[in-house]
């Protein structure tokens, strides 16, 4: 809280000077130019979140896939580590995004 | 029976309810339009087309605000962000301190014959704008250092630092027109 500040002719002159503003038409005036407002969409948070999941079941099908494509050509593919960080990498994107959609969705306004 | 503003803010939340808003405006068209006429130096008509914008911006973004601060809080911040991006555009309302007051030269006829009231509004003038908008919502709308702090969106030290510092350049300006006053 402010500290009291009575008996200070400052203040008094200054709550003197805080004269009410009369409304001559400014609120009829802003009332005029209000534009409609945006409805908050129920559509586009659950296309978010459900292209979000979409898009993280195809990588889960998908990376078993990925794993058996080195499996098969050993000599071609990468090394085992290099793998290891390939998948790794493919799931840290894949909650990453999910992650990130969930937040979306959740802080989603208007 | 009245409403309360929580009442009416959710009266246009739910149901986009125009009477509702009007009676919000009402109720601080008054200390916005002041504090903004205060911010630019006592052009009205500026200061109402910001206050229109001001209110038109709680109307698009009134779901955003969550009831953590009072509604008049709120409603400030909007209206200093709008001052500070006409300050942007236009160089006479700089936030930067003004490194001189305005030429005593010029307005000495007019404070001669000036109530206290004038003498307050053209004093208010040579504060710079952090110090004008500390000074008007902390002493004049009684708003808390808080909350000042929040709607001008700097530290509260700061806001503590202006206010002492605006009332101090009040005082020395004021008693400088009550002598000049008083020796005419």
């Amino acid at each position: 809280m402010n500290p009291p500040e009575s008996n200070d002719p400052l203040d008094a002159l200054l709550s003197e000077n805080d004269a009410y503003v009369e409304d001559h038409g400014f609120t009829a005036r802003v009332l005029t130019a209000l534009p409609p407002r945006r409805r908050r969409s129920r559509l586009r948070p659950a296309l978010l979140l459900g292209a979000t999941l979409i898009g993280f079941l195809l990588l889960a099908w998908w990376l078993p896939g990925l794993r058996n494509v080195f499996a098969a050509s050993p000599s071609e593919g990468l090394s085992p580590n290099a793998q290891l960080f390939l998948v790794l990498g493919a799931l840290f994107a894949a909650s990453a995004s999910l992650f990130l959609g969930l937040f979306a969705v959740l802080k989603w306004e208007d | 029976m009245a409403f309360t503003d929580a009442d009416l803010i959710a009266r246009v939340l739910s149901q986009e309810d125009h009477n509702a808003f009007g009676e919000l405006v009402r109720r601080y068209q008054s200390p916005v339009r002041a504090f903004l006429t205060k911010m630019t130096r006592g052009d009205s008509h500026l200061a109402d087309d910001m206050a229109q914008e001001t209110f038109l911006k709680a109307w698009k973004k009134l779901g955003t605000y969550r009831g953590e601060a009072r509604f008049s809080t709120w409603l400030f911040g909007i209206a200093f962000n709008e001052f500070r991006g006409e300050a942007r555009r236009r160089k006479e309302f700089a936030l930067e301190d003004m490194a001189e007051p305005p030429p005593e030269s010029a307005q000495a006829p007019a404070m001669a014959a000036s109530n206290l009231r004038l003498d307050l509004t053209e004093a208010l003038k040579v504060l710079t704008s952090l110090e004008r908008a500390s000074v008007v919502l902390c002493c004049q709308n009684g708003l808390s250092h808080e909350e000042a702090a929040r709607v001008l969106e700097c530290p509260l030290g700061t806001v503590k630092t202006n206010v002492l510092r605006g009332r101090e350049k009040l005082r020395r300006k004021l008693s400088l027109e009550y002598q000049h006053y008083e020796s005419a």
